[in-house]
């Protein structure tokens, strides 16, 4: 009986603590993640090349 | 489903951007109404080809010139019929990002989006316009560098530096291309005894103005009235005349500039003088402006490719990735 208690103990304590190991992001960096990303060259490519006239990709503004 | 929307709201110009298709409008921010019933006659480039050529019953006015919202009741007509234009209805209920002047007060940011919400946007969310610029310049801000922008618009001149998505430090006055118009309309007025309108004095200022002498200058004749006699006149008009008369304008839109520079911290600091500032909007175009700020700066001075389009990509950018980049809206950072 005794030691059906002790390994109940013990296995709880061994899933506590892979609980407690996991590295558990902090959502602050998750999100800050995200918005640097959503905020990278690659990331606004879409918007410019839907905008951009086909052949200005280079030098100089169009004037008005 | 309406698609979502951005919008740069200028004082000059106002431009949409829809969610997956691109800019769809682009027009002067002009509305004119009718004096007496305050009906809207019209909006856009025809209100503007109205400026200063209505008959008394009609107004033709720019509700947010000076950077302001100067006329609440106005602006938001003319944001409810903006959306409409663009297919909003009460059916469709699209999310919208609006790009306004970085100074506006609390009483004005409120007065747009609930304006955009009454118009029939789901959700309305404002964003910098130095931001959004910075953005659509297609600036690095991701990285931890110092990425300057400059934006001339026509009622306010905003510079802001910022890395790593946010602003460092921001600089704005509501001073503006139009406060050369008004200094181009004043200076023929009172050297030259003639009145002239403000949509000519700002072709004066697109055909010979300038903040510094440029290789290809040229005059310009001017037809106004004659303040003594009251008649049509001619007069020709110098770029070295036009130059003093702006300069007042041009200088305190330097000397924000300055300003902005001095708040930054120096590790970004160092950074301009390699990568430079950007220039954007409309009023960065006048001729010589660029290597004046340069010389007046020490700190070298690009043109953005887009400039009078870039604030609106930058939103667009911001419709497009709606939720990643919510932290942006000025209601996230400033409750
Ligand atoms: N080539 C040019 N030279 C000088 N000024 C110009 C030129 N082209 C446009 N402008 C001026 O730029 C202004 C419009 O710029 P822009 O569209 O960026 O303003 P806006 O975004 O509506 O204003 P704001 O950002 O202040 O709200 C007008 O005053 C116009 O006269
Ligand atoms: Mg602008």
């Amino acid at each position: 009986m005794i030691w059906i208690l002790v390994a109940v103990v013990v296995i709880a304590l061994a899933v506590l603590v892979i609980v407690a190991r996991k590295p558990r992001q902090e959502p602050g960096v998750a999100s800050f993640r995200r918005h640097i990303d959503a905020l990278s060259p690659e990331a606004r490519r879409e918007v410019m090349d839907r905008v951009r006239p086909p052949d200005s990709n280079q030098q100089e503004g169009q004037g008005n | 489903m309406a698609r979502d929307l951005a919008i740069d709201l200028g004082t000059a110009n106002t431009l949409v951007y829809m969610k997956g298709r691109g800019i769809v409008l682009n027009e002067p921010s002009v509305i004119a109404l009718n004096r007496q019933t305050g009906e809207v006659l019209a909006t856009g480039r025809e209100a503007w080809q109205m400026i200063g050529r209505t008959p008394g019953y009609i107004v033709a006015v720019r509700p947010l010139r000076g950077g302001a919202i100067t006329d609440f009741e106005i602006t938001e007509r003319m944001i409810r019929l903006l959306l409409q234009r663009v297919g909003v209805s009460r059916f469709t209920r699209p999310k919208v990002v609006i790009c306004v002047p970085s100074a506006i007060t609390e009483v004005e940011r409120r007065a747009v989006t609930d304006a955009a919400r009454r118009a029939g946007a789901a959700d309305a969310q404002l964003i910098e316009q130095p931001m959004a610029a910075a953005i659509g310049a297609d600036l690095p801000i991701d990285e931890p560098v110092g990425n300057m922008v400059i934006d001339i618009g026509g009622g306010t001149s905003e510079t802001a530096v910022i890395s790593l998505g946010g602003v460092v430090a921001l600089e704005a006055v509501r001073v503006g291309s139009f406060d050369i118009d008004a200094a181009i309309q004043a200076y023929v007025r009172r050297e030259h005894g003639i009145a002239i309108g403000e949509r000519t004095a700002e072709e004066v200022k697109m055909a010979i103005g300038s903040a510094a002498p440029t290789d290809d200058e040229s005059q310009a004749e001017v037809r106004g009235r004659d303040l003594m006699t009251g008649l049509p006149k001619t007069v020709v008009l110098t770029p070295e005349e036009i130059r003093f008369a702006i300069e007042d304008v041009v200088s305190s839109i330097i000397a924000s500039v300055v300003r902005c520079l001095a708040k930054a911290p120096p590790e970004l600091a160092q950074d301009f003088l390699v990568r430079g500032m950007y220039l954007v909007g409309g009023g960065g175009l006048l001729r010589g402006l660029a290597p004046r700020i340069e010389r007046e700066t020490q700190v070298p001075v690009k043109m953005s490719n887009m400039p009078l389009e870039a604030v609106v990509m930058g939103a667009g950018h911001c419709i497009e990735h709606y939720d990643a980049l919510k932290t942006m809206f000025m209601g996230a950072r400033r409750p």
